[in-house]
């Protein structure tokens, strides 16, 4: 049996049985001292007509005075056996006769004060006038003991105790039928809800019919499992289309990134190559006016001599050019390397190696402590160098030059800002400071590729942080690189943890 | 009132023996008491006191004939007449009779009580006592009642067995009834058995 159906059962047969039994022990109860009042009564009644009927026999016997007359009348209550005392009591409530008279009386000698009826002891007693024509001639004193009621009680008591216990035992027998009723198909939803959260099975069914509130409830339970059931198709449906989808776009953005990887490849190996065959038409460029200069310095005129020490120093300039060029598609393809970068040493190193800029130049130098942050630091040390060896370039015009380094860090990153108070730049050219070739300014005033800063982007780029940067003409620029503190790669995998 | 007279607590037949012992010496003192009667003045007071107890019974008892009889319709004058109880000849009983049926009524009728010196004067009555005095006038008595529906009542031994109705005997402080019912019958007066249960039925010596 399965328990939730067992404790319903127990507990509807119970609810009943309790019931029924105080019901019927009530009920039987009320009958018993109803029975018992009523009987009571009956037994008033009929010792009063009795005495009456004494009383009317006994009035000739007291009014002349005769009381053996009146014994004879006392004498006939020898038929009931329930009778203890009976007697007769003149007007002056003198005992006259008494019953019965074989023995020592027990009736008193003077007739009691009380009239009427009453229980005493264990005996009901009546005490009545005798009256005739109106005049009371003395009284009668009639004394029953209760074993007719007490015998009726005992008899009641047990008819209404075996139909209790019959009744009760009906009951029981009713309730454990009827209660199947209830039992039944509470039982029956209640296995199917074990079933449903025990398998998860949502195909499981409540099979209950009956017109009522468990009717309503087993049809909502249905109605529920089946909507689960739709849902979870749906579900699953969309889950499946989900997934479709995830994989077009996964494949979508496969094939982008192998477009771009190749494109980007084709781009490099194109620019390098290009550089390379650029190179060679320079170098013979080079070589000859080099060879040019030494050799026929002697028979070129001034203009002559000019004319070729422009063609070197464009041939160099173009050669810088293509180097840079060079080295930013290197950039582009090299490995990146993972280490953690002192970017102290590293301002320090840039302005080692920009030293030959240095020397001569007065230049107020303010460097805060810089963090450590994770990156390559050959690519990393280009970055600051040519920061710096900008700084450098255009504060040239001022005396004394600053120049700023420091950093400021928050939770994710550290931005590194280098200040100058040079040239500056006009702000509506933001955007083309950072591109391929962009130059601000003419070769005269400043050389330079306009590459460096395309190379600082990049750098940087790669290494997941930021470039940008502010600046007033003729009143300085500042520089700003930010560097996240931990690499990407990382950080993915902790935000993913 | 009806005067059932105070007697000293009886004993009813065959009671125990403390009830015997206490009834023989109750007889005892009665028996000294009446032997009293011969003496001199102590004595005298008590036999009053009997004599009187005697007769407030007997007066009681004539009273409560009038309950346990029933007279014909044609022994009385009208519906409100009265029952007379009527004393003939010397009166033993003073003033009791008067003083017990004063106000009383039996069967919603009044009672009265007449004296009557000599028979010829009975007109309306319905219970007649014949004083003692009277006893050897008995027969002429009854000849000249007739069949009148009177009941009546004496205190002489055979007053019965002379044609009287009920005859009162004083014996072991009791009064003891007797009563003819043959002459009741030819007075036509009928007599309730619970009377007649109390009594002891004789017949008439003559019949």
């Amino acid at each position: 049996m399965k328990p939730s159906r067992t404790s319903i059962r127990r507990k509807l047969v119970t609810a009943m049985m309790l019931t029924s039994t105080t019901v019927l022990v009530l009920t039987g109860a009320a009958l018993i001292l109803y029975d018992v009042a009523s009987s009571r009564r009956a037994l008033v009644h009929s010792l009063t007509t009795r005495a009456e009927i004494l009383a009317a026999n006994s009035t000739a016997a007291l009014a002349f005075d005769n009381p053996d007359d009146a014994t004879r009348v006392l004498a006939a209550l020898r038929s009931d056996p329930s009778t203890v005392m009976a007697a007769l009591y003149d007007r002056h409530g003198q005992l006259f006769a008494n019953y019965p008279s074989h023995r020592a009386s027990t009736a008193p000698g003077s007739a009691p004060v009380r009239m009427g009826s009453w229980f005493e002891h264990s005996s009901v007693v009546v005490h009545r006038p005798v009256i005739e024509d109106g005049r009371t001639l003395g009284t009668v004193y009639l004394q029953s003991d209760l074993r007719a009621l007490t015998g009726r009680l005992r008899v009641f008591t047990l008819v209404v105790l075996l139909a209790v216990v019959g009744s009760v035992g009906v009951a029981f027998a009713l309730s454990t039928w009827l209660q199947r009723g209830i039992a039944t198909p509470i039982g029956t939803l209640a296995e199917a809800a074990r079933r449903v959260s025990e398998g998860k099975e949502h195909s499981v069914r409540a099979n209950v019919v009956s017109d009522d509130e468990l009717g309503l409830l087993a049809g909502a339970f249905n109605e529920m499992l089946g909507e689960i059931q739709q849902r979870d198709a749906a579900l699953r449906g969309s889950e499946a289309r989900l997934r479709q989808l995830n994989g077009d776009l996964e494949r979508r953005v496969q094939l982008r990134t192998a477009e771009l990887e190749a494109s980007n490849r084709e781009l490099e190996a194109f620019s390098y190559s290009v550089s390379h065959d650029l190179r060679a038409p320079l170098r013979h460029i080079n070589g000859f006016a080099d060879l040019l200069q030494r050799q026929s310095r002697a028979n070129l005129d001034e203009k002559g001599r000019r004319y070729v020490e422009t063609i070197s120093e464009s041939a160099k300039h173009m050669g810088a050019l293509i180097d840079d060029l060079l080295s930013f598609s290197r950039m582009g393809r090299s490995e990146m390397q993972q280490a953690s970068v002192n970017l102290e040493r590293i301002v320090a190193e840039a302005r080692a190696t920009l030293s030959v800029d240095i020397a001569g130049r007065e230049i107020v130098w303010q460097v805060s402590p810089l963090p450590e942050v994770p990156g390559d630091p050959a690519m990393l040390q280009l970055v600051f160098t040519n920061l710096l060896s900008n700084a450098i370039k255009y504060t040239r015009g001022r005396t004394p030059a600053r120049i700023d380094v420091g950093a400021t860090a928050d939770e994710d990153e550290v931005v590194v800002y280098v200040r100058d108070n040079g040239a500056g730049f006009d702000m509506a050219y933001l955007d083309k400071l950072f591109g391929v070739f962009q130059r601000l300014h003419s070769a005269e005033e400043f050389e330079g590729t306009g590459i460096g800063l395309a190379n600082v982007r990049r750098i940087v780029l790669r290494h997941g942080g930021r470039v940008w940067a502010e600046g007033k003409l003729d009143e300085g620029a500042t520089f700003y690189v930010s560097l996240p503190k931990e690499v990407a790669g990382e950080r993915q995998n902790r935000e993913a943890a | 009132m009806p005067l059932l007279v105070c007697l000293p607590r009886r004993s009813s037949a065959g009671a125990g023996r403390r009830r015997s012992a206490f009834a023989t010496t109750a007889a005892l003192a009665v028996a000294v008491v009446a032997a009293g009667l011969a003496l001199p003045t102590p004595g005298v007071s008590a036999t009053r006191n009997i004599i009187a107890r005697e007769y407030d019974l007997k007066a009681a008892f004539l009273f409560n004939f009038a309950q346990f009889v029933e007279w014909p319709a044609d022994a009385f004058a009208e519906t409100g007449s009265p029952i007379t109880i009527g004393v003939l000849g010397l009166d033993p009983f003073g003033g009791r009779l008067d003083s017990l049926v004063a106000g009383e009524r039996v069967g919603n009728r009044r009672l009265v009580v007449r004296r009557y010196r000599s028979v010829d004067e009975i007109d309306a009555c319905q219970i007649l006592f014949i004083a003692g005095s009277e006893d050897d006038q008995l027969a002429r008595i009854k000849k000249t009642l007739g069949h009148r529906s009177i009941l009546t009542v004496g205190e002489t031994r055979d007053f019965t067995a002379h044609a009287g109705i009920i005859g009162l005997e004083l014996s072991q402080r009791r009064v003891h009834l007797k009563i003819n019912l043959g002459a009741a019958t030819a007075a036509r007066l009928t007599i309730s058995s619970m009377l007649l249960r109390q009594a002891q039925i004789v017949a008439s010596s003559e019949d």
